[in-house]
């Protein structure tokens, strides 16, 4: 328990203007250095749990507790820093900022966050050989670099997003269907990235997606739809 | 309702952008005439309007009437200025009464003359009547004002500015001082100089004065010239005290 | 907070073609907004130092400020002259202790020609109680000489010795010259700053006799009367258009001014210079709000602009800003990345409205002051205009705000996964 990376207890959690609860489950525990898979459909309440776990909402009811800290106990701006600092986000598309240059979208949690800008410092001279060296491993070469994000294809983009998510070598590396854009045999060649690229940081990794067959490189899965019990049928669209 | 309170927001922006433009463009006018303006309001523009139409410049100081003399603010209705008695520091407030000579009779052409047993048309009458008038108007000054610190309200005359702030002009006691009524005489006009030239004020503005009074004499043929006086401080006209 | 402003930076120069038109309207609009007052502020400066020491403008009965506009500033034409035993009755009235008669009408290739005497050069002051000082030579002696201002000898490239023709009436056309009668430039005044340096002056007596062959405003036919034999005739004027005024005690010009309008020999009527001013700009000043509230109207329409332009982006920037949420943006950065933006383009707006005003001052200012005689400075905004500009960029910050409070919410509804 002490060392669980992520741990919610008796959750119960409702939208404002919702008059039925999204989310209702006992218990979902990530621990450290902890490879999970999560299959959560729309309206599995896979939202609802990753905004309970960045801190972004707070639940009506049950704890909420990353990494040992409770997060109800932190007013919403300590919970927006305590994110940047522990937790890394990896999104389905539009990862980057348009108007950022590819090492400034890595970069952007070392500006909001002292803590991982001095892990980030720690693995190299600067930030800019931190996040060069990152962005090696993630198979994105130099030349890619010097790029505009828009003229990068969505494999690329979501590199360096895995890329800004690792930066500063955060405990916790949220994915939130990262492959469901990408074409299905770059799918398997970023899964394998991600992976090894947590397991070498030490990290801990949430993987959601729907895709069964990424399913089987987990040791650990978990249905949302099994846990919550207010999940609805709802098509996944 | 968030696109309406956002409109709200963008045409408050406006109406703050107007406002202070409109603060910029309109000088400062007296308190009492703005207020006094919603008192007396239509009768006094419309009737200097058609009696005049010179009076339409004045009509922004609607409290006025041609030949008004000062008034002071609306909780003291439509009673004239008579001084307070307080003075501005080494100023003492003064009424008009106190330029003109003590022992002066403006009725003084007619001693003599029993008017009321005279015959109707009878030419002396109309000839005391000439004589008052040019003795009126040629009313000497008070020579022991020379040199007196003053405090005086009164309507400003424009005579000289520097750019856009007024450095010298006339002081009367009455409104209108220029067109359908008798000019005042000599000892009722006082040459203002300002030492510092003031800004916002137009002729036919109420203004206190703080000053010397000086006596001038130019050997003109009218005898004795007037007063003039250096002001030290030119403040518009609210109500009788300094504050 | 520093990291904040650049990316607020980098997103504005993302969107620079739509932005920059936004920046656009609030530059212009805030130049015409400045400029509306600038101009209110040094027309009136010019006009109140154009005359001083003048106690009374005497002339025939029409409107004070016309008689002022045409006498002083050479605005507008006369009504009515008054007739010549008026103005010398005039000058010998005791309180009075100097006139200069005017008489206007004619011009010289635009500028306005003014026929008087000795007693301008002697008696008329401007500005701060300044006299008028020749830059060059001396004033007309005889019949055929002027004296020019300096914006004449400037805008025309005069010199001493040269020759002039003088046209009748104000047009430019040269259907009615006084050709056969040509004047020798004797003088060029110093600047000054007034309608005086697009005056060219000559003598009452010149005025008389370039019409002595004249009838009703057009030559006679076949009478010509060659210039060396004007002096045979008879050259006093029958009439002037104004008289200035000037008296021994400045308090008694309520008498002076009551005789005048009394005397039933001829309808005249004398004007006091500061009063009739004040009258004029109490007139204007009413268009002139009306046109500081339309250019207010317009910045307001230019703010608007921009802050639909930076809301209507929004929508498709729900994502970046639930990226930014998630590697550790509070909402309230999130309010404060779009306020920027808005405020940034403001500011720049307002500077540019700022360079642009005075860029047109630099450029128009020379020909303002050939063709009205008053003179625009390019110079900073004084304070006056330092307040609009300040009320200017309030409108334009409140205004800014909006997308910011937007985007506050947005963000904090969307949190981490954005429903779009």
């Amino acid at each position: 328990m002490s060392d669980a990376a992520i741990a919610l207890r008796d959750i119960s959690f409702t939208w404002p203007g919702q008059k039925t609860p999204t989310l209702a489950l006992d218990r979902f525990d990530v621990q450290a250095h902890e490879q999970v898979f999560v299959s959560g459909p729309s309206g599995s309440g896979k939202s609802t749990l990753l905004a309970l776990i960045g801190g972004i909402a707070s639940a009506q009811g049950g704890s909420v507790a990353i990494l040992g800290q409770g997060l109800d106990a932190l007013p919403a701006s300590r919970r927006d820093r305590f994110r940047v600092d522990h937790i890394g986000f990896i999104f389905q598309q539009f990862n980057l900022i348009p108007y950022l240059s590819i090492l400034d979208n890595v970069l952007l949690p070392c500006q909001f966050s002292a803590y991982r800008r001095e892990r980030a410092l720690a693995q190299g001279q600067d930030l800019h050989a931190a996040a060069h060296s990152l962005l090696r491993s993630l198979d994105l070469a130099p030349d890619l670099w010097r790029r505009a994000v828009t003229q990068l294809s969505i494999g690329q983009q979501q590199r360096v997003a895995a890329a800004r998510a690792l930066i500063g070598r955060p405990e916790i590396v949220v994915a939130d269907e990262p492959t469901s854009a990408l074409d299905s045999d770059r799918q398997h060649a970023f899964l394998d990235l991600i992976q090894h690229e947590c397991e070498q940081a030490g990290a801990s990794l949430v993987f959601v997606s729907h895709d069964q067959r990424l399913a089987e490189r987990f040791h650990r899965r978990i249905a949302l739809n099994d846990i919550n019990r207010c999940a609805s049928m709802e098509d996944a669209g | 309702m968030k696109s309406i309170s956002w409109i709200g927001g963008i045409v408050a922006a406006g109406l703050l952008v107007g406002y202070g433009a409109h603060l910029m463009a309109t000088p400062k006018t007296s308190a009492a005439a703005a207020v006094a303006a919603a008192v007396n309001a239509g009768t006094t523009v419309a009737a200097a309007t058609a009696a005049s139409g010179a009076a339409a410049p004045y009509a922004d100081n609607a409290q006025y009437k041609v030949g008004d003399h000062l008034q002071p603010g609306p909780d003291l209705s439509n009673k004239p200025y008579k001084p307070s008695g307080k003075n501005d520091g080494a100023f003492r407030e003064i009424a008009w009464e106190a330029l003109m000579p003590k022992n002066w009779d403006a009725m003084a052409p007619f001693k003599g003359l029993k008017l009321d047993k005279m015959e109707d048309g009878d030419p002396r009458a109309m000839e005391a009547l000439w004589k008052a008038k040019k003795y009126w108007k040629n009313a000497p000054v008070d020579p022991s004002m020379d040199g007196v610190s003053i405090r005086i309200p009164g309507f400003v005359v424009s005579l000289e500015r520097e750019g856009e702030a007024l450095k010298e002009f006339l002081l009367v006691p009455y409104f209108g001082a220029c067109i359908h009524v008798p000019p005042p005489p000599a000892n009722q006009i006082i040459h203002v100089h300002s030492t510092k030239a003031v800004k916002n004020i137009r002729t036919m503005d109420a203004v206190w004065i703080n000053g010397v009074l000086k006596v001038e004499h130019s050997d003109t043929m009218m005898g004795t010239a007037g007063y003039s006086l250096s002001s030290v401080k030119v403040e518009p006209y609210t109500d009788q005290a300094p504050q | 907070m520093s990291f904040l402003f650049r990316l607020a930076a980098r997103s504005a120069w993302n969107r620079r073609f739509t932005l920059g038109l936004m920046l656009l309207a609030i530059a212009l609009s805030s130049a015409m907004l400045l400029g509306i007052e600038r101009i209110r502020h040094e027309v009136r400066e010019g006009f109140s130092q154009s005359v001083s020491g003048t106690d009374l403008v005497v002339g025939a009965r029409t409107s004070p400020v016309q008689l002022m506009l045409y006498a002083i500033f050479r605005i507008g034409g006369a009504t009515n002259n008054m007739g010549w035993d008026s103005a010398q009755k005039l000058a010998k009235n005791p309180a009075v202790a100097w006139t200069i008669p005017l008489s206007l009408g004619d011009s010289h290739r635009g500028f306005p020609v003014l026929a008087t005497n000795g007693n301008y050069f002697e008696h008329f002051h401007y500005g701060d109680g300044q006299a008028l000082h020749l830059s060059e030579g001396r004033v007309f002696g005889s019949v055929f000489e002027t004296v020019i201002g300096a914006e004449v000898a400037q805008h025309l490239h005069y010199k001493l010795g040269d020759h002039i023709v003088l046209s009748h009436g104000m047009g430019s056309l040269h259907l009615t010259d006084h050709a056969d009668k040509p004047f020798t430039v004797t003088g060029i005044l110093a600047r000054t700053g007034t309608p005086v340096d697009r005056t060219v002056h000559i003598g009452l007596d010149a005025m008389e006799a370039i019409h002595l062959d004249w009838e009703g405003g057009a030559p006679m036919p076949g009478l010509s009367i060659a210039p060396a034999l004007v002096k045979k005739f008879d050259l006093t004027p029958k009439t002037v258009t104004a008289v200035l005024v000037g008296l021994k005690n400045r308090a008694a010009v309520f008498g002076v001014q009551r005789d005048i309008a009394d005397d039933n020999s001829e309808p005249l009527m004398a004007v006091l210079p500061g009063v009739a001013l004040d009258e004029l700009w109490q007139v204007v000043g009413v268009g002139e709000n009306a046109l500081l509230l339309v250019s207010a109207m317009v910045v307001i329409v230019g703010l608007a602009g921009l802050v639909s332009a930076i809301m209507a982006s929004l929508g498709e920037r729900r994502r970046e800003l639930a990226v930014l949420r998630s590697v550790g943006a509070r909402p309230t950065d999130i309010f404060l990345l779009l306020a920027l933006e808005g405020l940034a383009v403001m500011l720049a707006g307002v500077v540019l409205g700022v360079l642009l005003l005075t860029l047109a001052l630099v450029a128009l200012g020379p020909f303002l002051s050939a063709q009205f005689g008053v003179t625009l400075h390019a110079t900073l905004p004084a304070a006056g205009e330092l307040q609009l500009l300040l009320w200017t960029i309030a409108a334009g910050f409140l205004a800014s705000l909006l997308p910011g409070l937007r985007a506050y919410r947005l963000s904090l509804a969307d949190g981490l996964t954005p429903r779009i």
